[in-house]
């Protein structure tokens, strides 16, 4: 099996072309069906958090599924590996990555930062690594990431810098100076900063980060590592891994690259260091290489990692593919986001460039929104009362003289609205309009009943 | 509008409360004949499948309920998320619980599989070497028979950490419990030399390859006598296999997948981590995620987004067995009564032995293979399990006994049946009737090597 990673190297494998066929594109009617299985009368703006998946997709998921049932041995021995080797081929030529061997499946971004943080902390355990030396983050890194990084590192005895991000934001050259920063400190009193988690999309607060100019940042003042968790990136904004130049990058199929939940890729650039890092649940391939020990973790279902090709197919019945998506998402999400800015009175959280498929929208100072309390009551009300899946970001003013203020007051709430193709305007007007609803009946988030 | 799950096709499965219950009597109408093969069907028809033991086998009952678990997901994730998810899961843990004789629910924890419990205890087994409360050269003891993965496990986090690893080694053909234990107590000692403690003992409760019962009550006795300090029972096919008591086995961690012989399906296991008086051990999932500190059960809850669907139908799966006389105890007596009596018939068939005497299998059985296939190594195993596979539909594993320097015509074959509430007669015929034409081509592993 392992003579396959070559690769030109599985002459059987049809090669899967990133532009789309000359036939006619798909229609709206059959976007409609391929997600009709989602709730009617939702309105869907959070694709961020979990994704979604056409019935196509699920359709081909079974088939694999039901492959495995009917003779799991016969599954095991004679297809799932070739299976595996054709999804991580397909994600290779979809990243840039100069080999399948960097290219290895996984359940999701937070096993990515396990896998990436645990070879820092065996680091830190076996004396390569001096204690304190740091380990330099973003304070708005996924909280996940943040407890990932304080079992394995500061457990271990690293340091931990967090690098401010201001919010909202006005250009990237806010975020590249707070990054200097966060590095200097790292670096201080002869420490080593061993490695720099980078998001490419933050989560919350949202917002497309430099990822290729902070990477050149890390080289050049002498970081050891760097790892790029990117869960939202692929099928959001383009990715490019050697542009990037980190050592690892992780993004998530299942959120905008249409897989079933749940699949990752996570990249690990070819490099003498290659074989320290491994699959926390160790099994028959241990030491055989991320890749392949991945490809076997015990008894599950990987169906999900099995339909990558299929996703393929799925958005190359789109126009331009998966360019075309992504630009239009961009291009619908920011349209929407300045409507709902300009009917509320407010403002969006970063500029249109600093956004991919989602964007921060500023709520109205009258809800009053005080704390994160505040904020998840106003999502379950609109939830329960407006059917309207939304998730909102609670964000404190730091200088109140330059605080972003609408005509009533600091706004200090946010709403983070996706698209995705299922998307419709229908879905931003709701939104529109239930806040607008509030706002004039006087009602802030504490008066809020959410049963 | 408020978001409202679909409704659910089971009586007790209400969204708004905690009513479950768990019938060991068995219930109005047990599962016909036709009713049985129809929640088989799905099972390709053209394979005698007497291999339950590795990838285990799920009804289509339990199927549709997980498919109604994936479309709630997929329909409304967040409202899944944040409404559904946890009380399900919960409702898993306490089911497993009761099934299981545990105190209490936090002890439960649902991960994917016995292999990802081995990498959660033994975690915590390196960092106390990683910490210094355990000394480089104390020991962690495992059978000879241990599952691949899990030697491999050993080695990863243990011995990397400074561990030293002691196999127990265990005789095959196994011939008594008495064996076994003196085997076991002999590496204690070994364990135990030069001033060294043994800090992890790790017992399979039945091997995999191959594929004997162990007697692990009386190994967790002889551990504490012994001054163990945790065991750890890697009991992968109990559940559903063989009697499975917590408190009365005494370990400190067991798991056990419920996919193999417990109709779930792919994947899910249970991890038991005994609470005691003073400091529970501190267990955490590896991949960390919101939940961390919060206790390993729920950890293990979230551990980013994911399928959990194969957890949450633990319910429809005990109500499965439900439909057996005897419930799963019933299933689990006559599974072990057909495996012993096929196992029987094929050893007198081919004028082999078994592998162990009855009492210590379950539902799988070890049966001796004809010499003259000359199974002379584990890659002859292997091709035998595939030309069995490829030319007569047979799925068997097969394992490779590597014979002693006295014996005279050793057998060094042994196929390992299963008997599951599917399997028939014919099953084994085919079998049987495959390995004899073998015999009579004059059949040789050495043909296969190409």
């Amino acid at each position: 099996m392992d003579s396959d990673h070559r690769e030109n190297g599985d002459s059987t494998h049809n090669h899967v072309s990133k532009k789309p066929k000359l036939s006619a594109f798909i229609s709206e009617e059959e976007i409609r069906r391929e997600f009709s299985h989602h709730q009617h009368g939702i309105a869907r703006i959070n694709n961020g958090s979990f994704g979604s998946c056409p019935t196509s997709i699920i359709a081909a998921q079974k088939e694999w599924q039901l492959r495995f049932l009917q003779q799991p041995d016969d599954f095991y021995f004679n297809h799932l590996r070739k299976g595996l080797l054709e999804s991580r081929t397909v994600v290779k030529e979809l990243i840039n990555a100069d080999s399948v061997d960097e290219v290895s499946l996984i359940d999701n971004a937070t096993t990515a930062a396990a896998i990436v943080l645990q070879q820092i902390g065996r680091a830190f355990a076996q004396g390569k690594f001096q204690k304190g030396d740091a380990v330099v983050m973003l304070h708005c890194a996924f909280q996940s990431v943040k407890k990932s990084i304080q079992a394995y590192v500061t457990q271990s005895g690293g340091s931990v810098i967090e690098v401010q991000l201001t919010f909202p934001l006005n250009s990237k050259e806010e975020i590249v100076s707070e990054f200097r920063k966060g590095l200097e400190k790292g670096k201080s009193n002869g420490r080593h900063v061993r490695l720099a988690i980078i998001d490419h999309i933050t989560s919350m607060p949202c917002v497309v980060v430099p990822v290729a100019e902070l990477v050149k940042i890390c080289r050049q003042e002498g970081v050891d590592q760097v790892f790029v968790d990117a869960a939202h990136a692929i099928g959001s904004v383009p990715v490019d891994v050697k542009e990037i130049g980190a050592d690892f990058y992780v993004s998530n199929l299942h959120k905008w690259f249409f897989c079933p939940p749940s699949v990752a890729f996570l990249y690990c650039r070819n490099s003498p260091l290659s074989s320290e890092v491994h699959h926390p649940v160790v099994s028959h391939e241990y030491g055989n290489g991320l890749a392949i020990e991945s490809s076997w973790i015990g008894t599950r279902d990987y169906s999900s990692q099995l339909v990558i090709p299929s996703v393929l197919e799925f958005v190359n019945r789109f126009e331009d593919g998966i360019e075309g998506i992504m630009t239009r998402n961009h291009d619908n999400v920011v349209q929407m986001g300045k409507m709902l800015a300009k009917s509320w009175g407010t403002n969006l959280g970063a500029p249109p460039d600093m956004c991919a498929s989602m964007i921060m929208v500023g709520l109205p100072s009258r809800l009053c929104i005080t704390g994160e309390k505040d904020t998840e009551r106003l999502r379950s009300y609109l939830r329960v009362h407006h059917g309207i899946e939304v998730p909102l970001h609670y964000q404190a003013p730091t200088d109140v003289e330059c605080a972003p203020r609408d005509k009533d007051g600091l706004i200090t709430g946010y709403a983070r609205i996706s698209h995705q193709v299922y998307n419709s305007f229908d879905d931003y007007c709701k939104f529109r309009d239930a806040i607008n609803q509030l706002v004039e009946l006087r009602r802030t988030c504490k008066m809020l009943f959410t049963e | 509008m408020e978001s409202s799950p679909l409704p659910l096709p089971h009586p007790q499965n209400e969204s708004n409360g905690n009513h479950y219950h768990i019938s060991k009597k068995s219930k109005p109408s047990l599962i016909s004949e036709s009713d049985l093969r129809l929640e088989f069907s799905h099972h390709d028809p053209s394979i005698a499948r007497i291999n339950n033991g590795s990838f285990g086998s799920c009804p289509a009952s339990v199927s549709a309920a997980q498919r109604h678990w994936q479309l709630q997901y997929l329909r409304q994730p967040d409202y899944f998320y944040f409404n559904l998810l946890q009380p399900a899961i919960l409702r898993s843990r306490t089911l497993i619980k009761d099934l299981v004789n545990a105190d209490h629910v936090d002890e439960i924890s649902l991960v994917d599989n016995a292999t990802t419990a081995a990498a959660i205890v033994l975690q915590q087994t390196a960092w106390a070497f990683t910490e210094g409360r355990f000394k480089r050269g104390d020991a962690v003891v495992m059978l000879h028979y241990a599952y691949g993965a899990v030697k491999k496990s050993i080695h990863a986090y243990a011995c990397r950490a400074g561990g030293q690893v002691i196999e127990v080694p265990l005789p095959f053909p196994a011939n008594s419990n008495e064996e076994i234990v003196d085997e076991f107590r002999r590496a204690l000692m070994r364990g135990k030399a030069n001033g060294s403690r043994v800090r992890l003992a790790v017992i399979d409760h039945i091997t995999s390859m191959p594929s004997v019962l162990i007697p692990v009550k009386e190994l967790v006795k002889i551990c504490r006598e012994e001054g163990v300090d945790q065991v750890f029972v890697d009991a992968a096919h109990a559940i559903g296999c063989t009697d499975v008591d917590m408190k009365e086995i005494g370990a400190d961690f067991y798991t056990s997948n419920l996919h193999k012989w417990f109709f779930c399906p792919p994947s899910v296991a249970f991890l038991y981590s005994r609470k005691t008086l003073d400091t529970s051990p501190e267990l955490h999932h590896p991949v960390v995620s919101h939940e961390y500190g919060n206790g390993l059960a729920i950890e293990s809850g979230w551990i980013g987004t994911r399928d959990y669907s194969a957890q949450l139908v633990v319910p429809d799966a005990i109500e499965f067995t439900n439909r057996f006389e005897g419930g799963i105890e019933g299933i689990k007596k006559r599974n072990h009564g057909s495996v012993v009596e096929m196992g029987k018939m094929l050893a007198s068939a081919w004028g082999t032995n078994l592998g162990t005497p009855p009492k210590m299998c379950a539902s799988l059985i070890m049966v001796g293979l004809p010499v003259s296939l000359g199974i002379s190594s584990d890659s002859d195993a292997l091709k035998l399990r595939t030309h069995l596979r490829e030319n007569f539909g047979v799925e068997v594993p097969i394992y490779y006994r590597q014979p002693k320097d006295e014996e005279v015509d050793p057998i060094t074959g042994y196929a390992r049946i299963s008997y599951q509430v599917y399997n028939t007669i014919n099953d084994y015929y085919k079998l049987r009737d495959a390995i004899n034409q073998l015999v009579s081509d004059g059949f040789t592993c050495a043909l296969l090597s190409k």
